[in-house]
């Protein structure tokens, strides 16, 4: 791991603390060794490939499974699935849709925030809130069976912050969702993170994990390859964009004529191409595109990509992440 | 206790908005039975009014108590025609006379004396079971009159005088049965063919209707809600139990239903209306824990809707939902007896046949203690719905 203490931020004390934790099934270790903390307002994310450990890993901090080794602190007192006091302060968001269909969002709603304790006044006010910060006031009648996928994720949202929880944990949130849905997803768990909750976020997609995440545990086989802030990540790559370029004629020649060039680090020929390693390639493209020509290579195509979590992982593990 | 209720009454919310709760648990039970009922019910007799040519003379006083008889029986309409004896037979075999009695000259004094005599009786062609009521009732008047006779000959050889012999005829004639022979039956076969239909049917049905909270909490597995249950503050158990306690209570209302509904509509009574319903929560019991061993092994739902439904039919099925099955002896027999939805039909034959508390014991102990084996099972098998 490159970032190895599992850190408390700046925020104040963690709200969850993960220790060490390790979950077997049979000869399969899901989890091996896993540790983080998440601080209240911040957003943490456990990015990585569908079977890396990230829904074993959530289901343990939420209690629900036993964990072999280690520990699970929220608030400061011990997780388990026996134990009552610290799921109090947690809300989860299940990656199926936990919704009863037969219900109405508004009686899914009034179910859940009684089991949470909510009465009366409280849970009516909570329920019209949550309604409308998840955009279903309008629907709250109707039986969720008649939602769309994208209402239905976000009831299955609103159940989870209900009760305000110090920790919410979303396990891959937004998969099979609409752009827009996705987008009113995002907004809403950035609404929350700066309400000061701590939320604990898991996802295959680098996107999500760029915009929502203030640190980020790129996850597989089980374990943290690495850990933390988007920028710290990218610096195990390095800072260096990268520009392809697809093309016929003298790849040789043209490659020596790029590699002369002061904002180009490194040029290999892969395929029926070069790709190039330089600095700030929006503002060297277009010098690399003329020696290029001048060279001899006839240009089909041209593409630019900067680092990203995507690469990161890529130089991680050897493979993408929607492998 | 809080928890327990929110999460039963959310429960039955939902049992009761998905349809197919009322539908199996109420609706095709009560169609079912209705079909059965006429398939299987024993139809009513209604016995014609017949005509008897009898030739008897007018001064053989037993004789006349012989034609006079076939006028009093019960239920059925009889006139007595008096023609003379050569008559008799020509009217019976044409249909004129359902029956032709031939009484013969010196009946009476034959009778008296001890001397043998014989009534002829002759049945008109197609005649039913009218006339074979008649015959047997003349039988029964002959039989009795040959007893006298028997008597006054016996009296006669021990040399009694006329007037003592005559006397001990008409005790003998008069006197009630020395012996009577009583028809019954025992309390646990009191149920008509009707009432053991809707009796087995509800207990078929029950599983059914309880099966149904065990299959919630399968798909509650499946669609995400437990593991949201689970991630709350929730005492542990407490979900298992409301599942358990909203299919008791979806089983107690439906079988309860079920009884009163089938009573009405076929005319069963099944007796002392607080004895059923105690067999009605224990037979619930044994069902609801019954379907918890199923929710652990099966590790989806569409595996538990198959074991619930081969349960239901089999346990049905030997309970009496179709047909009566009585219990042979050795090991099926009393595996048969273990049956709780059999146990409840029993017990529902006890009820029905007046039988009190005491007489419930071996069926209400049956329940029961299925429902205890049950619910350690469910406890001891191991979660294969969990392993996913």
């Amino acid at each position: 791991m490159d970032t190895a203490t599992p850190q408390v931020t700046s925020r104040g004390t963690a709200v969850l603390e993960v220790s060490d934790l390790v979950r077997r099934f049979g000869d399969l270790t899901a989890v091996d060794g896993v540790s983080f903390a998440v601080s209240p307002g911040e957003t943490y994310g456990l990015l990585g490939p569908n079977g890396a450990g990230k829904t074993t890993a959530i289901s343990i901090v939420a209690g629900l499974l036993d964990a072999d080794a280690g520990t699970v602190l929220v608030r400061g007192d011990h997780m388990g699935p026996e134990r009552v006091a610290p799921k109090r302060h947690l809300g989860l968001v299940p990656q199926e849709l936990a919704i009863y269909p037969e219900l109405s969002a508004r009686e899914n709603l009034m179910f859940f925030g009684r089991l949470h304790g909510l009465r009366r006044g409280e849970l009516r006010r909570r329920v019209a809130e949550v309604l409308e910060l998840i955009g279903l006031a309008d629907r709250a009648k109707e039986p969720s069976k008649k939602f769309s996928g994208g209402m239905k994720r976000r009831l299955n949202i609103g159940i989870g912050l209900l009760h305000q929880p110090d920790l919410l944990i979303l396990d891959e949130p937004t998969v099979g969702v609409d752009p827009q849905s996705r987008n009113a997803i995002l907004e809403s768990v950035e609404a929350m993170s700066g309400a000061g909750m701590a939320v604990l976020y898991t996802t295959h997609y680098m996107e999500e994990a760029e915009r929502l995440c203030d640190r980020i545990a790129i996850i597989d086989a089980g374990r943290i390859q690495a850990e933390g802030t988007r920028s710290q990540l990218i610096q195990i790559v390095g800072e260096l964009d990268e520009i392809r370029l697809a093309g016929t004629g003298d790849l040789a020649a043209a490659a020596a004529r790029l590699q002369a060039l002061p904002a180009v680090h490194k040029v290999a020929e892969v395929g029926r191409g070069l790709t190039l390693q330089v600095r700030e390639a929006p503002t060297a493209v277009a010098g690399v595109v003329t020696t290029a020509g001048g060279a001899g290579m006839d240009l089909t195509d041209v593409e630019i990509s900067r680092p990203n979590l995507e690469s990161v992982f890529l130089h991680l593990t050897g493979r993408a992440l929607r492998d | 206790m809080r928890e327990l209720l929110t999460l039963t009454a959310g429960d039955l919310r939902q049992r009761l908005r998905d349809r197919s709760v009322l539908i199996f648990g109420l609706v095709v039970p009560i169609a079912l039975m209705s079909v059965m009922n006429l398939v299987f019910q024993t139809e009513e007799i209604e016995l014609n009014p017949v005509t008897v040519a009898a030739a008897v003379a007018d001064d053989d006083e037993l004789g006349l108590v012989v034609v006079e008889t076939l006028t009093q029986v019960p239920g059925l309409d009889v006139t007595v025609q008096g023609v003379p004896a050569a008559q008799v037979r020509d009217l019976a075999e044409d249909e004129q006379a359902d029956l032709g009695l031939v009484v013969p000259e010196g009946f009476g004094a034959a009778v008296r004396e001890g001397r043998a005599t014989e009534i002829d009786l002759i049945r008109a062609p197609g005649s039913g079971l009218e006339i074979d009521i008649l015959i047997a009732v003349v039988d029964g008047v002959t039989d009795r009159l040959t007893a006298t006779a028997v008597t006054t000959a016996a009296g006669a050889q021990l040399g009694l005088q006329p007037d003592q012999l005559a006397q001990i005829a008409e005790q003998v004639g008069s006197a009630a049965p020395a012996v009577e022979v009583v028809q019954g039956r025992t309390a646990s076969e009191q149920l008509s063919v009707s009432g053991t239909m809707v009796a087995g049917q509800a207990g078929l049905f029950l599983l059914f209707t309880v099966g149904f909270g065990v299959i919630a909490l399968i798909n509650e597995r499946e669609r995400g809600t437990l593991a949201r249950l689970r991630s709350m503050p929730l005492r542990p158990g407490v979900i298992v139990t409301a599942k358990a306690l909203s299919a008791y209570v979806i089983g107690v209302v439906a079988t309860g239903v079920l009884l009163g509904v089938g009573s009405m509509l076929f005319g069963v009574s099944f007796g002392s209306v607080p004895l059923v319903g105690l067999l009605v929560l224990c037979v619930v019991a044994a069902a609801t824990s019954l379907t918890f061993v199923v929710a652990r092994l099966a590790r989806t739902s569409e595996q538990a809707s198959v074991a619930q439904a081969i349960l239901a039919v089999v346990l049905g099925m030997f309970g009496g939902a179709f047909f009566q099955i009585t219990s042979s002896g050795g090991l099926a027999g009393r595996l048969l007896d273990l049956n709780p939805i059999g146990a409840f039909t029993r017990g529902l034959g006890i009820t029905a046949g007046g039988g009190g508390l005491a007489d419930l014991t071996a069926p209400l102990l049956t329940m029961l203690g299925f429902a205890v084996v049950c619910t350690v099972a469910s406890r001891l098998v191991p979660d294969r719905g969990a392993e996913l």
